[in-house]
């Protein structure tokens, strides 16, 4: 159990949530990603000069928080369609839904360094 | 605060109760609801592996080998016929799942009947143009018929 904003939330109610937020978050990135696509239907003029609108630091850090979110996401649904179709693997529920949230932090760990790297001191910025 | 619904355990078809804590346990009753159980289900487990590896390659794979996404690195690719297919069914399966999602995300939280029906008619009218959208892109993108139209052609 961890405190938030007063209320005592299990890490279980916190999980269920972060899969909510997280698929939601996907969706929307979806949408705009589908407008953004639709940018190759003009050539490859209109697309390049859009694509240059992305190559910045605040785009790159929602990729990452994207790629997050996936990869919790991902997870944490595995977990729900292993227990879904072996309820017997629930005995093990506290256990793997720490084992998913550690698994998100430490995939984001080399993850989150790849992407950055552009932007990064360490490449000569 | 009960971010969440208490409905574990439940007595009976081991399935009906929600164990796993998702959104939801499989509907008890035969029919379109218990159809998108399953569907959530599967196409997740495709989308782990079709979305992941969309992922790892363009904002992995590209950053490492030190390319750039532009009009050619799109040309190269979908001169394929199996990454149009792959990227027409991580969208597809994509958009549905995630459209299905919002959609029991709406049915949780607006009690309203009429107010629920309109947000989920919006959503599925918007979600049907964008997958035409998607879809059209995919399947007419054309490197040598692009029209040279626009400001910056």
């Amino acid at each position: 159990m961890l405190r938030l904003f007063r209320y005592r939330i299990s890490w279980s109610q916190l999980a269920w949530f972060g899969h909510r937020l997280s698929g939601i978050g996907v969706l929307v990135y979806l949408f705009m990603h589908i407008v953004e696509n639709a940018t190759l239907a003009f050539g490859p003029g209109v697309y390049d000069t859009t694509q240059t609108f992305f190559r910045n630091l605040p785009v790159r850090l929602g990729e990452i928080v994207l790629m997050a979110a996936l990869v919790y996401h991902s997870l944490n649904g595995l977990r729900v369609i292993a227990m879904d179709f072996w309820p017997a693997t629930t005995r093990w529920y506290r256990p793997v839904t720490y084992a998913v949230i550690i698994g998100t932090i430490v995939a984001m760990i080399p993850l989150g360094l790849i992407m950055i790297t552009p932007y990064a001191p360490w490449n000569g910025r | 605060m009960a971010i969440g619904r208490t409905i574990w355990p439940v007595q009976g078809d081991p399935l009906r109760r929600n164990p796993s804590r998702a959104a939801r346990p499989r509907p008890a009753e035969p029919g379109f609801e218990r159809w998108m159980w399953y569907f959530t289900r599967i196409s997740g487990l495709l989308l782990v592996i079709l979305a992941m590896g969309h992922m790892l390659i363009m904002h992995v794979l590209v950053q490492l080998t030190g390319q750039e996404i532009s009009f050619a690195f799109v040309t190269s690719r979908w001169g394929t016929p199996f990454w149009r297919i792959y990227d027409l069914l991580l969208l597809v399966l994509a958009l549905l799942h995630g459209v299905n999602g919002a959609r029991i995300i709406i049915s949780d939280y607006i009690e309203r009947g009429g107010l629920r029906s309109l947000l989920i008619g919006i959503l599925l009218v918007i979600t049907f143009v964008w997958l035409l959208l998607g879809i059209f892109v995919i399947i007419t993108f054309n490197p040598v018929g692009a029209p040279a139209i626009g400001p910056f052609s």
